[in-house]
């Protein structure tokens, strides 16, 4: 398999010891050689994904070690080996000090310690190379969990506090109409803590979830949803309508849809410009080829253009008005990726919202 | 005896409830001159750029929240505290918050004009007090 050869650089100002290098081992690995430190430079900058280094200690201008050292913070990947003929005890020292050296190999080499030794110098070196992978990923991760626990925490505990306030004021209300105001917040609170908790649900069930694909029965799906924003249309008075075409079946998984699609409508119901006249929501469902397209569409208040970047990060606001968390739009990104899908947006201040989405079935 | 000290209140809450509550409380502490609520704090800081109440003899208390979108509690002073000496002179800062983070305390109390950390839910009898304790 030509692409999982190793690929050793081998220094050495000797042309004939690069010559038999590369004789000896070609076949084996993807062998390149340089005849001086300064063209084994070059060779590492076009080459990132060299494994191995294999240097002659004895070199005009430069010495193996010296190269090493001066290399150790720019490539500090490859792993290193330092051959030479001199049995030269404070060459080995200083390799092993300053030059990061995995091995001292004997010269002249044996082919089979050789071998032995680029195998074993490769093993240590994917070994360490998946470990700073995930020590990037658990980077990543820690500084997603710090910023998660930061704002978790004040979305859990503020309407807590709201509620403990108004408590307060209730209690040394002097009208019943004030005890029925703060009874009303309280009310809301809770709702809205509700409705973070959800968040919550769904964030874990798109992250650490299975998927689980079916034939995706539109017509349930969209009765649950109707269901849910029904009312809402009518209290407050936003014509919500749904367009469907769906030709033939589309596979995927309904909950993780669901999630989609309920984040969008409760974003597109709850960002409405109260003063407007006419207030609509708009949902269309397209199925052709196994290919769903999406569109939310809404005459709210709409997104600033500036904005419009960072509405899909977590815990992102662009707006004090509604409950919003800073959750929904992320796990719809989230949720989406799952699918492999993608969603583009559009917004206008003032003017309104539209969503638009494609995911391929499975 | 002295004579109890009144102050114009600005507070600076991305929830309308806590705004709602936070009047209230600074209501019935009755030390009020004025209550004024913003639920973002960019409009505020507009608000006393172009001079508050218009009162120079009077002094003004804002009652902040940290965490709020597009522009935060510590946002807001750090452009709030860049304006003029003439004007922020006649201004402190409660700290309103639900935050319990460490981080946010230490911020909190690094600026000038902040003099208190409340946490929420905020308590006439503890509004009181802090007033009455206030020295300008």
């Amino acid at each position: 398999m030509m692409e999982e050869r190793i690929k050793v650089l081998y220094i050495d100002d000797e042309p004939n010891n690069l010559v038999g290098f590369k004789a000896t081992f070609r076949r084996e690995y993807e062998v390149l050689t340089a005849q001086s430190p300064a063209k084994a430079m070059n060779l590492l900058e076009t080459h990132p994904d060299i494994a191995v280094l294999i240097s002659d200690q004895r070199m005009p201008g430069k010495t193996g070690v010296e190269f090493f050292e001066e290399i150790q913070s720019i490539h500090p990947a490859p792993v290193r080996m330092l051959c030479t003929g001199y049995t030269d005890v404070k060459a080995v020292i200083a390799a092993i000090n300053k030059g990061h050296v995995f091995r001292y190999i004997q010269k002249p080499w044996q082919e089979d310690d050789m071998r032995a030794a680029i195998e074993e110098a490769y093993n240590y070196y994917e070994a360490t190379s998946l470990l700073s992978e995930r020590n990037i990923e658990l980077i990543k991760a820690n500084t997603e969990l710090d910023k998660f626990a930061y704002s978790v925490t004040h979305d859990l505990r503020s309407p807590i506090l709201s509620v403990l306030g108004a408590i307060n004021i209730a209690k040394s209300a002097k009208t019943t109409y004030e005890i029925h105001e703060m009874l009303d917040m309280m009310a809301q609170s809770m709702v809205k803590l509700d409705g973070f908790i959800h968040n919550i649900h769904d964030y874990y069930t798109i992250k650490r979830g299975q998927l689980n694909i079916t034939e995706v029965n539109f017509e349930e799906l969209l009765a649950n949803l109707k269901g849910i924003y029904k009312l809402d249309g009518v209290t407050n008075n936003i014509d919500f309508s749904i367009r469907t075409d769906i030709n033939g079946s589309f596979r995927s998984d309904e909950l993780v849809l669901y999630i989609i699609l309920n984040n969008l409508l409760s974003n597109a119901f709850k960002y409405q410009k109260r003063d407007k006249e006419y207030k609509y929501v708009r949902l269309s469902i397209e199925v052709e080829d196994n290919h769903a397209y999406i569109e939310v569409q809404d005459n709210g208040i709409g997104i600033h253009e500036a904005y419009l970047e960072n509405i899909f990060d977590m815990f992102y606001r662009a707006t004090n008005e509604g409950f919003g968390s800073g959750f929904g739009l992320y796990n719809v990104k989230d949720a989406l990726e799952k699918l492999n899908g993608r969603i583009a947006v559009s917004s206008r201040k003032n003017e309104g919202t539209l969503f638009e989405i494609n995911i391929p079935g499975k | 005896m002295k004579p109890i000290q009144q102050y114009h209140f600005i507070i600076i809450d991305d929830s309308p409830f806590d705004c709602l509550i936070a009047e209230k409380v600074v209501q019935n502490a009755q030390r009020y001159l004025s209550v004024k609520s913003f639920q973002y704090a960019q409009k505020a800081l507009e608000y006393i750029a172009q001079g508050g109440n218009q009162d120079p003899n009077t002094k003004n208390i804002i009652l902040l929240d940290i965490q709020m979108p597009v522009m935060n509690g510590f946002a807001f002073l750090d452009q709030f505290e860049a304006l003029p000496e003439d004007i922020t002179s006649n201004y402190v800062v409660f700290f309103a918050t639900s935050s319990i983070n460490a981080n946010d305390i230490t911020r909190g109390n690094s600026y000038r004009s902040v003099r208190h950390f409340l946490n929420k839910p905020l308590t006439t009898i503890n509004m009181q007090q802090l007033i009455d304790r206030l020295v300008f």
